[in-house]
């Protein structure tokens, strides 16, 4: 996988609440993460210049430079990914964010654990899909008629319709669309659900997979779509198109 | 105002039948005047001797009685009485004597109209006596078919011409009533029209007033509220992180619970505050999915109840709608359902006329009727009946109705014969 998940990941996190950044900080190397935090984008644009960074998490309510702007630029910079801290209610935000190119987002007030679990996500997801990402942020997945749009967290079914989903089934169904024909272990998929689901993990993953078999209308005992693989594992048996 | 009306005309009726009685009395004392004088004249003339003789060769016109006598008559009829004296006087006067030394002189009169009888007893200048019993004809103060058809044509054109004019009058006030209700049913109503006679633009002006007043006062709780929600959002991201230092699993555990709570009403304060949905854009979603969705993850967080959460209904429906909005009003239902009522039974209708309905129904204890329509009332909890511990500031359904509202649709909550609530949603598809 990848490189550096050998040594821990270095993550920048650019939030104006010094007391946030110190215990997003704190938390974040209490589980392996090394951070580097700054209180805006001068602060930002200086760290950036003078590290190594694997991932960015970036309010998007910053003093000075919108959290925005500072996106704009880190995107003009490199294929890092950036996790986006959304204030709540902000729709046009969150759009306006995903399509700049961030890779996800959270609103606040943030749960700490489902941040670690998006971090960990967009990281494997990062260094899994390096060589796509420098084809340039993706707007929609084909395949099989249905179509995953990342920039609005949506599935649109062949007519069209957008079909909802749960915050797990989309992080699923991109995880399995992304790495379309290669088999997904359940340990992988776990990572993805983590700190969204209350109930049981272990049970989380098949009732995911098979709620995402009923939308996309893939029979569960014959599925064509979201194949399971014997010795626990799912993949997703179809050519996927970039838009 | 009918009473009134009618007794007015009561009142009218009576004058003319009054005057009519009057007229008539006029006429017939003078009309018994015209026919009794000529016989007074006649024996009057006659000497009297052959009085009797005259008399009795004479034709005496129907109603009429008249004796010769030395004395006035033996009648048990009283005296005419004095208003009626000077009309039977004035009448036989009218009758023509001819030569002023034949005038009676005296005259006595006994009855009137009200005994139907009367008697005029003449004195003649010779002496002697002439008894005339006559019978008036009976007062008739209606007798008239003409009269009772005018009649009946000017009331009922009084009473057409008050209505309509007392609907005129009254018609700004209804629409006023009606603007009251409307506002106090929603605060954004439309303003009443400022147009009609002036007493009625004052009116209107005033209450667009009161109604301007009462939404910025309205907008402004709204906004302080908005913005209390923004800057909790940094204390409570604080603290989750904070929480997440605290090595006692329960009691970590319990306060990440309370802080999520927290969080739950800042973001209904927030959506409620600010109408994300304007922002976001339309597009066909399907309805089925959504409200299976819900289900599922009201169900993962609450596991416990996830049995007790079903749909039932087409497999597929495809409405026009802003997703993330639509989800949230429906979304609000479904956990409304789960918190109080311990279940949640989404079925759904397919449309007809262009309309799709979806009911939500619970096994709670429902809501008292009387309040049945205030919980739509932002901030509005039903404390007394309903569990505390289920959080909420109370504008869930507000938040629900207000969304469903901005889709063409609506929500309508009922209490189920059997128990418990039941809000049906319609949605245009």
């Amino acid at each position: 996988m990848l490189q550096s998940m050998e040594s821990p990941p270095h993550v920048l996190v650019i939030d104006d609440d010094r007391e946030i950044r110190d215990l997003l900080a704190r938390f974040l190397e209490k589980q392996q993460i090394r951070v580097t935090a700054c209180r805006d984008g001068k602060e930002a644009r200086r760290a950036w210049t003078n590290g190594h960074y694997h991932l960015v998490v970036l309010d998007l309510m910053l003093p000075g430079e919108s959290g925005l702007d500072l996106a704009r630029w880190l995107r003009g910079q490199s294929d890092v990914p950036i996790v986006m801290l959304t204030a709540m209610g902000e729709e046009t935000d969150r759009i306006i964010g995903l399509e700049l190119g961030a890779d996800d987002y959270l609103a606040k007030p943030f749960n700490p654990r489902e941040l670690l679990a998006r971090i960990r996500a967009v990281l494997r997801r990062a260094g899994d899909t390096a060589a796509s990402r420098t084809e340039g942020s993706t707007r929609g997945f084909r395949f099989g008629g249905w179509t995953l749009e990342p920039t609005r967290r949506r599935l649109l079914n062949p007519d069209a319709v957008e079909v909802p989903l749960t915050g797990g089934e989309y992080d699923l169904l991109l995880a399995l669309v992304e790495r379309a024909n290669r088999v997904l272990t359940r340990d992988m998929l776990l990572d993805l659900l983590r700190g969204r689901q209350a109930g049981p993990f272990d049970r989380a993953i098949d009732v995911a997979v098979s709620r995402l078999r009923r939308k996309l209308e893939d029979d569960g005992r014959n599925a064509q779509l979201i194949k399971t693989v014997r010795g626990g594992g799912y993949v997703l048996a179809a050519t996927v198109d970039r838009a | 105002m009918l009473a009134g009306l009618a007794l007015v005309q009561i009142a009218g009726l009576t004058i003319h039948a009054l005057d009519r009685i009057d007229i008539q009395r006029i006429a017939q004392s003078r009309n018994l005047g015209f026919r009794i004088i000529p016989i007074y004249r006649l024996i009057a003339a006659t000497e009297p001797a052959r009085r009797q003789a005259v008399l009795s060769e004479q034709r005496i016109g129907p109603g009429l009685n008249v004796q010769l006598s030395d004395n006035p008559p033996e009648t048990l009829l009283a005296e005419v009485p004095r208003g009626q004296q000077s009309l039977f006087r004035i009448g036989v006067n009218f009758g023509g004597l001819g030569d002023p030394k034949l005038r009676w002189t005296e005259l006595r009169l006994y009855g009137g109209f009200q005994a139907r009888e009367v008697v005029y007893a003449f004195r003649m200048p010779q002496g002697g006596w002439l008894n005339v019993a006559a019978e008036p004809e009976p007062i008739r103060p209606w007798h008239s078919p003409a009269f009772l058809i005018a009649f009946l044509l000017m009331t009922l054109t009084a009473a057409a011409l008050t209505l309509w004019a007392v609907r005129r009058l009254t018609a700004p006030v209804r629409v006023l009533s009606a603007a009251a209700e409307a506002l106090g049913r929603d605060v954004n109503a439309a303003p009443l029209p400022e147009e009609g006679p002036t007493e009625t633009i004052v009116a209107a002006v005033a209450f667009n007033t009161m109604a301007a007043r009462i939404r910025r006062f309205v907008s402004d709780r709204t906004e302080m509220l908005t913005a209390i929600g923004h800057d909790l959002r940094t204390p409570i991201t604080r603290l989750k992180l904070r929480a997440e230092f605290i090595d006692d699993d329960e009691l970590r555990t319990k306060i990440l619970g309370d802080l999520d709570d927290m969080e739950t009403m800042v973001s209904a304060t927030l959506a409620f505050g600010r109408d994300s949905q304007i922002t976001e854009p339309v597009s066909s979603v399907d309805l089925v999915e959504l409200l299976r969705t819900i289900l599922d993850e009201t169900g993962d967080a609450n596991p416990e109840v996830a049995d007790r959460l079903t749909y039932s209904g087409p497999a597929h429906q495809t409405v026009r709608a802003r997703p993330v909005a639509l989800k949230r009003a429906l979304a609000n239902l479904v956990t409304n359902a789960e918190s109080y009522g311990g279940s949640a039974r989404v079925t759904m209708v397919p449309p007809t006329d262009g309309t799709v309905t979806v009911t939500i129904e619970d096994d709670g204890p429902g809501i008292p009727a009387e309040e049945i329509d205030r919980v739509f009332e932002p901030f509005r909890r039903l404390e007394q009946s309903r569990n505390r511990e289920t959080g909420g500031v109370g504008l869930g359904l507000p938040i629900a109705r207000n969304m469903l509202r901005a889709h063409g649709g609506d929500v309508v909550l009922s209490n189920r014969p059997d128990g418990g609530l039941k809000a049906r949603v319609t949605l245009p598809v």
